[in-house]
This record gives C-alpha cells, sequence and structure tokens, in this order.
C-alpha cells in the first residue's frame, strides 16, 4: 500500500512539474503530453495492479509485474542508445566549431 | 611538391612541443601546430614564419586536432604531402623524408610508421609493447587491414588521401579510423620502420596505459553508434 502511495504521489509530482516546465516554455507540447501519459499509465497500474497481470496474460508472459520489468529495460535501453546517439552528435557539431574557429582564427605571427 | 607537418600538442610542455616543432621544422615546409586546449604553458606557443599555431578553445582530443591541421594544410597552404607527428619528442624529424619519399615517388597515398619493422623500440615499456601489440591484433581484426603498427602516430598522407578521409573519432582511436579509411577509401598504403623513443618525461606526457584501454571503447563505441 505505501509504495502504491509513493508511486501516484511521485507521478503527481513529476506531471505537475512538466506541466510546470510547458508553462515557463522550457518544454514542448509534445514532450509534456508523452510525459503525462506515461505518468498517468503509472498510476494506473498503482492504482489496479490486478490489471497488468491481465496485460501480461494476453501478451503470453507469466505475471504483470514480470511484463513491466521487461518493457521497462527495454524502454531503458532503447533510451540510452537514443542519449548515446545524440550525445555523439553534439559532440561532433562542437568540434566543428571548435575547428572552424581555429581554422579561422590562427594565432598570430609574433614578429618580435 | 609541398610537405606540411601536422601536430597537435595537449599540455605537453612549451619546451617540449617546441622540441618538436624544431626538429620536425628542419625537413618540411611548414609546421601546422595545434594547441588542442591546452591549459599549460603549451598554449603561449607563437606562430612564426614556417609554424602556423591554431588553438582549439576546448580539448576536442587527438584525432580531431590532426583533422583540423589537415583541413588547414590543405586549404591554407596547399599541401601536397602531410605528416602526422607526436609533440611529445619520441619521433625523429630526420626520419620524415624517409616517410613522405613513397607519396613524392608516385609509390602510396599513404605511409605508416611501424615500430616493429626496423631496430626494436628503446626502452618500450613491456606492458606498453603487449598493449600495442593487442591493439594491433584488434584492429586488424576489426578493419581487416594488416599492419604490424596500428597505433603509431607518424604517418604521412598525400593530397589525395588527406582530402578523401575524414577523421571523426576525436580521440585515440582516431588511429583505427584512419586504417578503416585507408581500407574502404581504398588508397595505397606502405609501412616504414621508425624510431621512437621512450623516456621518463616523453612516458609522462604521452598516452597512458589506461587510455589505451579506453581507446578500445572509443572504437567499439563508434562501430555500435556510428
Amino acid at each position: 500500500m505505501m509504495f502504491q502511495l509513493f508511486l501516484i504521489a511521485f507521478s503527481a509530482y513529476a506531471i505537475a512539474r512538466s506541466l510546470k516546465q510547458y508553462s515557463r516554455k522550457q518544454v514542448s507540447k509534445y514532450w509534456v503530453v508523452v510525459w503525462s501519459v506515461l505518468w498517468v499509465i503509472v498510476i494506473g497500474v498503482a492504482l489496479m495492479p490486478q490489471a497488468t497481470d491481465r496485460i501480461a496474460a494476453f501478451a503470453g508472459v507469466g505475471r504483470g509485474a514480470d511484463l513491466l520489468v521487461y518493457l521497462a529495460v527495454t524502454f531503458l535501453l532503447y533510451a540510452v542508445l537514443r542519449l548515446m546517439v545524440r550525445q555523439q552528435k553534439m559532440s561532433e557539431e562542437i568540434t566543428a566549431l571548435v575547428r572552424t574557429i581555429a581554422v579561422d582564427h590562427p594565432k598570430h605571427h609574433d614578429r618580435s | 611538391m609541398k610537405i606540411v607537418a601536422v601536430i597537435p600538442a595537449y599540455n605537453k610542455g612549451k619546451a617540449l612541443t617546441e622540441s618538436a616543432i624544431a626538429d620536425a621544422a628542419g625537413f618540411v615546409d611548414a609546421v601546422v601546430m595545434i594547441d588542442d586546449g591546452s591549459t599549460d604553458d603549451t598554449s603561449s606557443i607563437p606562430s612564426t614564419d614556417r609554424v602556423i599555431v591554431l588553438r582549439h578553445i576546448l580539448n576536442r582530443g587527438q584525432g580531431a586536432a590532426l583533422q583540423t591541421g589537415a583541413d588547414f594544410a590543405l586549404h591554407h597552404l596547399g599541401a601536397d604531402v602531410i605528416v602526422h607527428f607526436d609533440a611529445d619528442g619520441q619521433m625523429r624529424g630526420d626520419e620524415i623524408l624517409m616517410m613522405t619519399k613513397p607519396i613524392v615517388d608516385g609509390d602510396a597515398d599513404v605511409v605508416l610508421g611501424s615500430r616493429f619493422l626496423g631496430a626494436p623500440a628503446k626502452d618500450m615499456p613491456m606492458i606498453r609493447k603487449v598493449l600495442v601489440r593487442l591493439g594491433t591484433l584488434f584492429t586488424v581484426a576489426l578493419s581487416g587491414i594488416r599492419v604490424t603498427d596500428t597505433h603509431n602516430g607518424f604517418r604521412a598522407l598525400s593530397r589525395h588521401a588527406a582530402s578523401s578521409m575524414r577523421i571523426t573519432i576525436d580521440r585515440m582511436a582516431h588511429a583505427s579510423e584512419i586504417l578503416d579509411l585507408v581500407k574502404t577509401k581504398r588508397l595505397r598504403y606502405v609501412e616504414r620502420p621508425v624510431t621512437i623513443s621512450y623516456s621518463a618525461e616523453t612516458l609522462q606526457k604521452g598516452q597512458s596505459t589506461i587510455k589505451a584501454l579506453m581507446t578500445i571503447k572509443d572504437i567499439l563505441k563508434k562501430k555500435v553508434v556510428g
């Protein structure tokens, strides 16, 4: 029961925070919708954990909890890969910028 | 033929770097030194008549610095041959002519220095020797190119080779990427024996054994993420 309450409270906090960020124009509408839907699902699972068992049975997985772990691991791995790709792209952009500055501004010839 | 040495330096120290620049400068038409965001006195080295100093405002790694040097040498100096030379005093300037000869003669597009073709490398620590051999096996297995020393920084590239290859791995794993590019771009390559001297100072300023292991991680990351 305690864990369910914690999950609901945390999810509500996450949704409230993303809405606040949206109102400050720090995140896009797309991001706030995706993020909110994700946390609403978490609240739904916290309120009706037995529902995941039915979905798990439909998906051919033993228990609802197992299904959630599989989904979470898959999602996290995908997210890590996407972050790595994005970080790599950003790193390449920084290098290109640093290179352009270096090539366009060679150190002045010291004739003294 | 205009021969330009490209020398990347990151916190190698002014004295060591200037000594390497002076050594190379005697055998090339111009030197491009890339200060790769150094925070020590390396950053105070000035440009001179034949030495152009470029500065990376952030440290981006040796691979990035070599590509910056190549861009400048090709587009601003009209280089016909580019020589990769280290700033840590381990290489010998008087071997530059021997390294560039196959390109000048039209026999190769890329000349790769090797520590394992001539006399044994002097004072090379055993752990380094083992790591270099393992690195060579690893790179040969991945790139499919047969060379004896995959992570030797002493290279010469023709204008055609330098123009057709673009180093995208910023840090030490660029050496493997260069070999990949030699293969994929179907460049003609030869190896030449070079002398690499190891002293306490150059070992301290040079690539650490830990960094050598990190290089493997970068190669794998490039293969996975692209």
